[in-house]
C-alpha cells in the first residue's frame, strides 16, 4: 500500500494519546517487514474494512500495558492487567483506530470502518497479518514502548 | 414502567434547570446534577442514573473528556452529549468519546425524549442477531467441516467465552456492520496440520501453509455465517475483515467489548473452537 496512507494512523496515535493523559508521544522507528511478526506481552487486533482493508495490531509489554492503563485511569495503581485495565487499553486501541478512520475520510478515503478489539495476553508467539508487507512503527508514549503494526491494503 | 433516571452534567445552572424541566415534563426523573469533572464520578456513584446528559463546552475538562472519564469508571454508562455545535467533526468526536446520543442546544423537549427512548428501549434487532448467531455459526461450522474436510463433527455449545485460552493457532476475524463484532477460531497446531493435510490432500509444505489453511477455513465459516445472518435481516449489513492469525499456546484471548458465544466441534483431527460476538451499536444521533 501507499506509505503515505499510514500518516492518518500515525496522526491518530499522536492526536489521541495526549487526550488520555500522556505527556509525550514520540515516533521512534519505522520498519517495513513481512506479514509475520513476533509478539510478547499484549497484542491488540483490530480489523479494518472499506476502501482500505486489513488489520492493525498494537503491541506492548505486559508491564508497559499496566503503566499505560494506570495513566489512562488517572494514575490508579495497576499491579496486574486485570479486567478494568484490559478494557482501558482496548478502549485506547478502539479510539486510535476510530480516529484514524475519521482522518482517512478527511483525506477522501471514505467508508473505512473498524471491528471491536480482540486482545491477546501472555507469553506471545507469532502473528500473521493479512497482507504481504507490514509497516511497523514504534512509539515511545511517555516511557512506554507501543508498537503499531499496520497490515492494510487497498 | 418506572421513570428513566437521568443525571445532568452542565456548568451552567440555567442550562441545568432548563434540561431538568424538559426531562421532568417528559416523565423522567432527574436524580443528580454535576457542574464539572470534579464532582462527576462522585455524583454518578451516588445517584446511579440510567443515563447522563452531558454538556460539551465546560471550563476545565470538556464534555468529551468527562464522557471518557465516566466510561472508564463505568463502561456501561450511557451518555447523551448536548451542545450548540452540530457539525460532523463534533459528532465524530462524540462517537469516539463513547457517547450514545447527541442532542443540539437549545434542546427541544420532544427531540431529547425521543433520543432517550431510543437509547433506553431494548434493541430487539440486536437480540435477534445474538440469538440467531448461535444456531447459524454452529450450523455453518458443521457444514464446512463436512464439506471441506469430508469428516463429521460433534458440535456442542459453550457458555460465556469472554475469556479464552489459545490452544495454539487462533484466527481472528473482525466483523463490520450495523453491529460490529469478532470471530475467533482456535485449534491446536497438530489439529491445524491434520486439517491442512486433509484439505490439501498432502502434508502442508510449510508452517505458513498451515496458517493460511486455518485462516481460509475460518474466513469461509465467518463469511457464510454472516451472509446467512444478512439474509435473515438485511439491515445487519455484516461483512468480514481479512483474518489475522495468532500462534502460541496458552495466550489469553479477550474481547472486552463483546459478549461472546462459542461452539466447539470435536472432529477426527481434534477440537475446533469457534467463538463470536457482536457489539450493541447504540449510537443514535438526532
Amino acid at each position: 500500500m501507499d506509505v503515505n496512507r499510514i500518516n492518518p494512523i500515525l496522526d491518530a496515535v499522536g492526536g489521541t494519546l495526549p487526550q488520555l493523559g500522556f505527556q509525550s508521544v514520540t515516533k521512534k522507528s519505522v520498519a517495513l517487514g513481512g506479514s509475520v511478526l513476533k509478539w510478547a506481552g499484549v497484542m491488540i487486533n483490530i480489523g479494518m474494512l472499506g476502501s482500505i482493508k486489513g488489520s492493525i495490531a498494537i503491541g506492548m509489554s505486559t508491564a508497559g500495558a499496566c503503566r499505560f492503563a494506570s495513566t489512562m485511569m488517572m494514575g490508579m495503581e495497576v499491579k496486574e492487567l486485570d479486567e478494568l485495565s484490559q478494557s482501558a487499553i482496548s478502549e485506547m486501541a478502539n479510539m486510535v483506530c476510530a480516529n484514524a478512520c475519521t482522518r482517512f475520510s478527511q483525506d477522501g478515503i471514505e467508508g473505512v470502518d473498524i471491528s471491536p478489539p480482540v486482545l491477546f495476553v501472555g507469553e506471545g508467539g507469532k502473528v500473521t497479518l493479512p497482507v504481504p508487507k507490514v509497516i511497523s512503527v514504534a512509539f515511545m508514549v511517555d516511557d512506554i514502548q507501543v508498537d503499531i503494526h499496520i497490515g492494510l491494503h487497498e | 414502567m418506572s421513570a428513566i433516571r437521568v443525571m445532568v452534567v452542565d456548568d451552567s445552572p440555567f442550562s441545568r434547570t432548563l434540561l431538568a424541566e424538559a426531562l421532568t415534563q417528559g416523565g423522567c426523573e432527574v436524580v443528580g446534577e454535576a457542574e464539572s469533572i470534579e464532582t462527576l464520578i462522585q455524583v454518578y456513584d451516588e445517584c446511579k442514573p440510567d443515563l447522563v446528559t452531558m454538556d460539551i463546552a465546560m471550563p476545565g475538562a470538556d464534555g468529551f473528556e468527562c464522557t471518557k472519564t465516566l466510561r472508564l469508571h463505568d463502561p456501561a454508562a450511557k451518555v447523551i452529549l448536548v451542545s450548540s455545535m452540530k457539525d460532523e467533526e463534533t459528532e465524530a468526536d462524540a462517537r469516539h468519546a463513547g457517547a450514545v446520543g447527541y442532542v443540539q442546544k437549545p434542546v427541544e423537549e420532544d427531540v431529547l425524549l425521543r433520543v432517550i427512548q431510543n437509547v433506553m428501549s431494548p434493541d430487539k434487532m440486536f437480540g435477534n442477531l445474538d440469538a440467531w448467531s448461535c444456531d447459524i455459526f454452529a450450523e455453518v461450522l458443521a457444514q464446512n467441516i463436512t464439506r471441506m474436510t469430508k469428516s463429521t463433527a460433534k458440535i456442542t455449545e459453550q457458555a460465556d467465552l469472554r475469556k479464552n485460552i489459545s490452544q495454539g493457532i487462533t484466527v481472528v476475524i473482525g466483523i463490520i456492520g450495523r453491529y460490529p463484532g469478532s470471530i475467533v477460531f482456535d485449534l491446536t497446531q497438530e489439529a491445524a496440520e491434520k486439517m491442512a493435510e486433509i484439505m490439501l490432500r498432502r502434508p502442508a509444505k510449510s508452517p505458513a501453509e498451515v496458517v493460511s489453511v486455518a485462516a481460509e477455513f475460518a474466513n469461509v465459516v465467518g463469511g457464510v455465517a454472516c451472509s446467512m445472518l444478512n439474509r435473515k435481516e438485511k439491515s445487519f449489513g455484516l461483512r468480514v475483515a481479512p483474518p489475522s492469525v495468532f500462534q502460541g499456546a496458552t495466550n489469553e484471548i479477550i474481547s472486552p467489548m463483546l459478549h461472546m458465544h462459542g461452539v466447539e466441534a470435536d472432529t477426527d483431527f481434534g477440537r475446533l473452537s469457534l467463538s463470536f460476538g457482536f457489539k450493541k451499536g447504540t449510537v443514535l444521533w438526532m
